[in-house]
């Protein structure tokens, strides 16, 4: 590098990990083709991309928390980062419309001529809906609780109260654990499938994906942990805390939408197992 | 305009720092690059080997299309190595052929050499920055987007339906590509979309971010060049219409693979929400593909005429409204699908407002030539011919609008000819007016005005003869993605594939062009076009140092209004 | 599906030759530049539209841009405007070039949205239904209000080419007669000058049924059935493509309808095994009584064909 940078930005050395990164990627699809059609190496093409994949991210984020210590997230560094969270999470929010836009298309307009939705909704063919009050109304409110915890974790690092920090991001940890398990005991025991109509599509696909989303948080969240133990984050600076908890609040957000639009009013008239 | 030279040339010390100017070693230069002037022109070769690759497809396409009948299709097919193709193996090549085109084309040449190419190149160097935001991440959208790419063909050589491929047409209709295409062609088309889908949106957080941040001190929003406008609508624009294009295919893929029913009508799902989804992306995409365009028109006209643009602000005001109403029109395209006469009325309304904003900035180009001292180099011979023929495949554009005309030319070749007019006439002169502005100043030589001149005339000559008569075609009722047709469409089909001949041979000139500029092209100074060049990227030398700005340039303010 | 078993002699009082197609009438003509002659009254309003009032606007518009930027290169190039001015703003011009559009572009959607409503009004009470449905790679025509039988309709074969069917038309001359490309084995025959409910329809994948001389594009989707009235106003033969992508033989899928008096039409339909008219049995068919039961005609039957021609007249 020139000798003589006389501004705050973050210039970058060389860095292979981008390269290895987008291999992960593709051996990854790849490997899915291969297994979505038996073909040879589909059982585990697929595995070998995940893991270059999950390995590459590893190695970048380290990078990113190196750097950090090595000074180079000076302010205007750090503002770049605030932009880039915030945008990435409009570009996440903007993938959740398309799961929300097709879920209103079937169950304002349910098809007339299919004969498993017999134009009403829920389908016909579903016997059974879920009981909004029953675990999904836990489970909100578990959200609920662990947005209060982050924030309870985010005003202990402010305050400078590494202890309250460590209890809040446990608290937030375990109920976003505990959500999960939820979310998967309430698929395993649903009176309903996954495919073979649009009530088992829409549901499954939109909430799977927050559920996907939801373990992406929780895993920047145990980090963040394991960040605090190793003596991160300063009262001023501690962006990699602040992308988590926002994204963490994103994920809740969306929950919301999900319960009221999927579990309350999607489910009005079905029969409650 | 306060961004002239003259404002900051004094404290830019940039020119004398060569010998900083140590470059990583071969491999690490260019497969580990955090270099945003390296990686645009990585992305640039990219886009024009894949133009390259599109191209001779549509050359494919046309020499099939030169006759009525099937001539060359089987032969095609076993190019692609089908062994034995049966007639409708040979048919499916068509779909493939034009999938291919369709997605090699959108993704891969234009938008890669327009926002990835010009964009990272020079949106830096415009706003006085030493690199992207987010130098890493630039480096990841570049390789996805050649991983899209190696998917994309990997798609071609696996079957794909009725043969090898995957032939589902550009759009990827459901439930063409579910039930339609089975084997394994159309999964690795959809995720060459979802991996070149992931790098543009990195891009596109890259670009907002290093826009709102890292303009130069004194250099606020509005006076930044008209191409970073340009390149920050079209960032916002990526930024929420490809995650819902994303979310449509992932139904796809889980249509096709899992089991799921979004469109499939026995499970109650809609092939219809498929289009719906698709265009709600669809339709920005159209956008993300020309407003760098205009971006790199606005630079080209105001240096040539010597003037500053004309309604700077409307400029720039003008594309955030084609950016914003460009969200809301996206049913035009659907008018066929039997969609109730009220929605079919307000798309129609809502798409023909898209032009009012659209004449604003035609109007502005021809107003700042106006009283201007125009020099007419070649990037100023492509920008004019590019407000010409914009022209007019946007009044089409306006014509296809009106819901009870598009019903009878809906999927004819008079869309087609409307989009390659804007496309391959708009965006594809845009992106040669960019290259021979630029091209100096990134390769540090000079082409040969002469062979630009030349390649601008018999390109004009070629693409019109190829897409104008495909008006009178689609007027005709001549309908798209037909490797074969009726008779009587036989004389301006044999017209339109002479003038791809035509086409072919500017291209040559080209390449000539390039090969002269690296043999005996002149050393390229700071600022080669002269007076009228003012943007900030003219103070730099040609090439520009590995870094620069190390020391931020200061735009004083001049009290302009 | 059938309605009637096989076994069922063709009707007596049946009797239908395909008409010869008039040359440039109903299909492109060589050359072509312009929009096919409209046979319909929905296509004559649409092809005044394109005339009198898009064709203007974009000849026009593309001209004066133009004639601005010849303009401009003439008066001011270097040689003849050595020093550029530097005006960058007026704000009167930028009003008129924002304002003139809007007018221009309300002109063009007052009409426009006049013939949008024009074309999606709803066929009248009792109006005949015809159903088209779309197939990987034929149109098949149900008739629910005449017995509910079915017309399968392939592309006829080219001479030279490679064999997409069988390439024999099952009445009439063979093996090939009308345009290339265009000509079918069975046409869907419908009767002149009534307005028809149109239907439309997918088995397999979207296709579109389009007749370029009718002002007629409408998709045929699975899971959906689209409607339009579809109303002929001279007996003739018009040639149409499936125009939407739907797999290899896309472009061998081509729509002939043949639009005959009501007479006419009617022996057309006695032809076919199971074919009646204003919901009576052909005699013929009295006998088949499980065919009645297989056709869901229902209401549709029920009406009386007068109602539509009454409905036409209006
Ligand atoms: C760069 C790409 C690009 C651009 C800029 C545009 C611009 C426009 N497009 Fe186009 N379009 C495509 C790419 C593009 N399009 C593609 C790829 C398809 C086909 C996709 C597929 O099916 O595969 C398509 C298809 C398409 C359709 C669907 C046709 C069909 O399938 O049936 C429609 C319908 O409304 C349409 C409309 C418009 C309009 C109104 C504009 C407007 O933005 C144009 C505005 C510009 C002007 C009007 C000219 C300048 C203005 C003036 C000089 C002022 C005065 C003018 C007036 C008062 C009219 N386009
Ligand atoms: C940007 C988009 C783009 C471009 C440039 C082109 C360019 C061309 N296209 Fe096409 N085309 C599409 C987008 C484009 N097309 C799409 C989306 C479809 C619809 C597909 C579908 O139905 O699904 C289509 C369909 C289509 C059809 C209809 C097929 C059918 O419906 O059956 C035809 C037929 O002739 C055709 C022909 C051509 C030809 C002859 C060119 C020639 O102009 C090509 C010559 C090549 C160039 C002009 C490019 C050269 C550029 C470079 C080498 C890179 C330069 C880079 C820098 C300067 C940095 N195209
Ligand atoms: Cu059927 Cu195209
Ligand atoms: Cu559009």
């Amino acid at each position: 590098m020139a000798g003589t940078k006389n501004h705050d930005y973050h210039i970058l050395p060389p860095d292979i990990v981008p390269l290895a990164t987008t291999i992960g990627a593709f051996v990854f699809t790849s490997g899915m083709v291969l297994h979505m059609h038996d073909m040879a190496g589909g059982a585990f093409v697929p595995w070998l991309g995940m893991a270059i994949l999950l390995a590459s991210m590893f190695a970048w984020f380290s990078k990113i928390v190196k750097e950090a210590h090595a000074g180079d997230h000076t302010p205007v560094v750090q503002l770049h980062q605030r932009y880039g969270m915030i945008t990435f999470i409009a570009s996440e929010v903007m993938f959740f419309v398309g799961w929300f836009w097709a879920f209103f298309d079937f169950s304002l307009f349910p098809s007339t001529l299919s004969e498993a939705v017999g134009g009403q909704w829920p389908p016909k063919a579903i016997e059974a809906v879920m009981d909004p009050f029953a675990l999904p109304l836990l489970n909100t409110l578990i959200l609920l609780c662990s947005g209060t915890t982050v924030t309870w974790a985010h005003h202990s690092l402010i305050h400078g109260d590494r202890e309250g920090l460590k209890k809040g991001l446990w608290a937030t940890i375990l109920l976003g654990l505990l959500f999960s398990c939820i979310q998967a005991y309430e698929y395993i025991h649903a009176p309903f499938g996954f495919g073979q109509n649009t009530y088992g599509s829409a549901f499954y696909m939109a909430t799977g994906f927050h559920g996907f989303h939801v373990i992406v948080g929780t895993i920047m969240l145990i980090v963040c942990l394991k960040r605090t133990y190793n003596g991160d984050f300063t009262p001023r600076q501690h962006f990699g805390f602040e992308a988590a908890a926002w994204y963490w609040h994103f994920v809740d957000v969306v929950w919301l939408f999900l319960f009221a639009a999927i579990y309350i009013w999607g489910n009005w008239g079905g029969v409650i197992e | 305009m306060a961004t002239t030279a003259d404002h900051f040339q004094g404290h830019v010390d940039d020119h004398g720092h060569a010998d900083h100017d140590h470059k990583p070693a071969f491999f690490a230069r260019w497969f580990m690059s955090t270099n945003h002037k390296d990686i645009g022109t990585m992305y640039l070769i990219f886009a024009i080997f894949a133009g390259i690759i599109g191209g001779a497809f549509s050359g494919m396409m046309r020499i099939e299309l030169a006759e009525p009948g099937i001539q060359y299709l089987d032969t095609f097919a076993k190019w692609f190595g089908a062994v034995n193709p049966d007639f409708n193996s040979s048919l499916h090549v068509w779909n493939v052929l034009i999938t291919a085109h369709g997605l090699i084309m959108v993704f891969f040449m234009v938008m890669p050499a327009i926002i990835g190419g010009f964009g990272n190149w020079f949106v830096p160097l415009m706003i006085g920055a030493p690199d992207m935001a987010f130098p890493r991440m630039n480096n990841i959208s570049f390789w996805l987007t050649v991983a899209g790419f190696c998917s994309l063909l990997c798609s071609a050589f696996v079957p794909g339906g009725t043969g090898l491929g995957a032939g589902t047409g550009w759009t990827v209709y459901a439930p063409l590509s579910t039930t339609g295409s089975p084997g394994p062609a159309v999964d690795f088309g959809i995720f060459a979309l979802h991996l070149s889908g992931a790098g543009s949106i990195m891009g596109a957080i890259n670009f907002i971010t290093t826009i709102f941040n890292m303009r130069a001190p004194g250099m606020t929003m509005h006076k930044m060049p008209l191409f970073v406008w340009s390149v920050l609508v079209t960032a916002f624009l990526l930024l929420l219409s490809l995650p819902v294009l994303a979310a449509a295919i992932t139904m796809l893929l889980t249509d096709r693979n899992f089991g799921t029913t979004f469109f499939d009508p026995s499970g109650g799902g809609d092939p219809v929400l498929y289009q719906h989804l698709f265009w709600f992306f669809g339709h920005p995409e159209v956008y993300i593909m020309i407003l760098p365009g205009f971006g790199i028109v606005s630079q080209i006209i105001s240096t040539f005429s010597k003037k500053p643009v004309f309604g700077y602000l409307g400029m720039a005001y003008a594309m955030v409204a084609i950016g914003v109403v460009g969200f809301i029109v996206w049913a035009h395209h659907m008018y066929a699908t039997g969609m109730s006469v009220n929605t079919k009325m307000y798309f129609t309304a809502a798409t023909m407002v898209i032009a009012v904003p659209t004449g604003v900035k035609i109007f502005s180009w021809i107003a700042t030539m106006w009283g201007g001292s125009i020099e007419f180099k070649s990037p100023m011979v492509w920008a004019i011919g590019f407000i010409f023929l914009f022209t007019v495949g946007g009044v089409t554009g306006v014509y296809l609008a009106n819901g009870g005309i598009d019903d009878v030319v809906h999927d004819t070749y008079f869309v087609v000819a409307h989009f390659h007019y804007v496309l391959s006439l708009g965006a594809v002169t845009a992106l040669f007016a960019g290259f021979y502005y630029w091209f100096p100043k990134m390769s540090g030589r000079m082409h040969s005005e002469l062979l630009a001149h030349i390649h601008f005339w018999i390109f004009f000559v070629g693409v019109n003869m190829i897409f104008f008569p495909m008006h009178f075609l689609g007027l005709q009722g001549m309908p798209r993605r037909y490797p074969d047709y009726a008779e009587a469409y036989a004389h301006w089909n044999k017209v339109a594939t002479d003038g791809y001949m035509v086409m072919a041979f500017s291209l040559v000139i080209w390449f000539i062009n390039i090969i002269y500029a690296y043999t005996a092209g002149k050393k390229a100074e700071a600022n080669y076009w002269g007076e009228g060049a003012t943007t900030l990227e003219w103070t730099l030398s040609s090439p520009p140092p590995f870094h620069q700005f190390e020391t931020l340039p200061v735009i004083e303010d001049a009290g302009h209004h | 599906q059938e309605a009637a078993p096989a076994a069922a002699p063709a009707a007596a009082a049946g009797s239908y030759t395909p008409m010869k197609p008039t040359p440039g009438i109903g299909m492109p003509v060589d050359g072509g530049l312009g929009i096919q002659t409209q046979f319909s009254k929905i296509g004559e309003y649409g092809l005044w539209m394109h005339d009198v009032i898009l064709m203007p606007v974009m000849v026009i518009i593309s001209v004066f841009v133009l004639a601005l930027l010849l303009w401009v290169i003439v008066r001011y190039n270097k040689r003849a405007n050595p020093v550029a001015s530097k005006t960058s703003h007026n704000t009167l011009i930028e009003v008129v070039w924002t304002l003139l559009p809007v007018l221009i572009l309300v002109g063009i959607a007052i009409p426009s949205i006049d013939l949008i409503a024009k074309q999606y009004k709803p066929a009248p009470k009792g109006a005949l239904t015809i159903k088209a449905t779309g197939n990987q790679w034929f149109w098949t025509y149900s008739y629910p209000d005449n017995g509910d039988f079915e017309v399968v309709s392939n592309m006829l074969n080219l001479p030279g080419q490679p064999v997409v069917n069988n390439g024999v038309r099952d009445v009439g001359s063979k093996p090939w007669d009308g345009p290339s490309h265009l000509e079918v084995d069975n046409r869907m025959v419908v009767p002149v000058g009534e307005p028809i409910r149109l239907l439309v329809t997918a088995a397999d994948v979207i296709h579109s049924f389009a007749v370029p001389s009718l002002w007629m594009k409408l998709d045929g989707v699975p899971g959906r059935i689209n409607e339009k009235v579809l109303l002929v106003e001279k007996p003739g033969v018009y040639y149409g493509q499936c125009s939407e992508l739907c797999g290899a033989k896309h472009g061998y899928m081509p729509i002939a309808l043949e639009a005959l008096p009501r007479d006419k039409f009617n022996a057309w339909v006695l032809t076919h095994p199971g074919g009646a008219i204003d919901g009576q049995k052909p005699a013929a068919q009295a006998a088949a009584a499980p065919a009645a039961e297989a056709a869901p005609v229902g209401e549709a039957t029920g009406e009386g064909q007068g109602d539509a021609t009454a409905a036409a007249a209006e």
